[in-house]
């Protein structure tokens, strides 16, 4: 028998995932309920993307609060059309949570100086961490560093650009290559 | 990012590596694009990917949930609607309104109208519209002096700028043409996009 509101169940070997199309236009609908649910299904995941920027559990959480506040008071910019919502939360939390570090100079600092967060006060998920090694393997050196600065130590394409002594349109053509084709290789279904 | 499409700037978005204004360009392109919002949402299910590879964290034990209650956008726009409605009284009056705004509120008075909530990256903003589209009237949040224009199936027309009153801006277009959307711009940039049904 057919799910209602489900189009799309993925199998990885850890779990299933389910889309929950009807949360996803709820949402997009800016239904206060929809909100509520997300805050329940995706508010950890958007802790710890905004924790691995900030490394200050307060000020993840805060942050938090202040993505999902400022999309239900300015109407947000999701559709269904987009993609997966959870996938549009973490990126406006992660965007949200590296715009305070670049803005507080410490911040700043100690991202530039610190090492993959991911070993220090998260702990890895084994089958995804293995994961998403082999697809960083599928990555030329270049792409690889440029994916490490950008990604992993939250650095814009023009701080890059500056550090590699690159131009600026080069390093924007190697993060979509590098990003493209890290989608290719955790594959396309298992991201949706 | 040129002027059609984001391009590359969709997977820099999802990574991290735009500062906010660029993120704001995205944000305002992809909300009338479909093929650069696609592009963008697989390049954010990318970035998913990547984040799974820490376990989540639980939520610190004293955290709660945000109050999501009905926002300022539902009211701060009948401020404007009560100034027409006391116009209109004083229109029925002997005199005639004197405001500025008194067109909007003339053309209020003798027709039927529907609004429209703009949505994109910019600020708070509403059109408010005859259902034969005999007339358009535009308040924006705000003080900037953005631009409208109407976008149709026979093309864009510059519609002007609004103009500030009393802490939001408006504009009203006294324009018999149906259009499809209605766009906020700053300079070049559409920051806003409101639908016209």
């Amino acid at each position: 028998m057919a799910l209602p509101h489900v189009s799309r169940i993925v199998h990885s070997p850890k779990d299933f995932r389910v889309r929950d199309e009807a949360l996803e236009a709820a949402f997009a609908r800016r239904d206060a309920t929809a909100y509520e649910r997300a805050y329940q299904q995706f508010g950890a995941r958007m802790y710890t993307s905004a924790l691995r920027v900030l490394r200050d559990k307060e000020l993840a959480h805060d942050c938090v609060h202040d993505v999902l506040l400022h999309l239900w008071r300015k109407g947000t910019s999701y559709s269904p059309a987009r993609g997966n919502l959870e996938a549009f939360l973490v990126v406006c939390v992660r965007n949200a949570a590296l715009t305070r570090a670049r803005d507080d100079a410490r911040r700043r600092a100690l991202l530039a100086e610190a090492p993959p967060p991911a070993t220090s006060t998260l702990d890895a998920d084994p089958f995804e961490h293995a994961h998403v090694t082999e697809a960083l393997s599928k990555l030329s050196e270049t792409q690889a560093k440029t994916i490490q600065l950008a990604y992993y130590r939250g650095m814009t394409h023009t701080e890059i650009a500056a550090a590699l002594s690159e131009p600026v349109g080069t390093i924007k053509s190697r993060i979509s290559n590098a990003l493209r084709t890290l989608r290719d290789a955790l594959g396309k279904e298992s991201l949706r | 990012m040129n002027d059609s499409h984001i391009g590359e700037n969709a997977e820099l978005y999802a990574v991290g590596s735009l500062d906010e204004l660029e993120r704001q360009r995205v944000e305002a392109h992809v909300a009338n694009c479909a093929d650069c919002l696609r592009r963008l949402g697989q390049a954010e299910e990318t970035v998913l990917g990547l984040e799974r590879e820490t376990q989540a964290a639980p939520l610190p034990a004293d955290a709660r949930a945000p109050q999501f209650i009905a926002p300022r956008r539902a009211v701060w726009w009948l401020g404007a609607l009560a100034a027409a409605a006391a116009l209109i009284i004083g229109y029925l009056l002997p005199h005639p309104p004197t405001a500025s705004n008194g067109p909007a509120q003339v053309a209020m008075l003798h027709s039927h109208f529907n609004h429209a909530q703009f949505t994109g990256a910019g600020p708070l903003a509403k059109v408010i519209y005859a259902r034969d589209r005999s007339w358009y009237y535009v308040i924006v949040e705000g003080s900037h002096a953005y631009s409208v224009e109407g976008v149709g199936t026979s093309g864009t027309i510059d519609l002007g700028s609004v103009t500030t009153r009393d802490g939001t801006s408006e504009l009203f277009v006294p324009h018999a043409r149906r259009f499809e959307r209605i766009e906020l711009r700053d300079g070049p940039n559409v920051v806003e996009t409101a639908q016209i049904r």
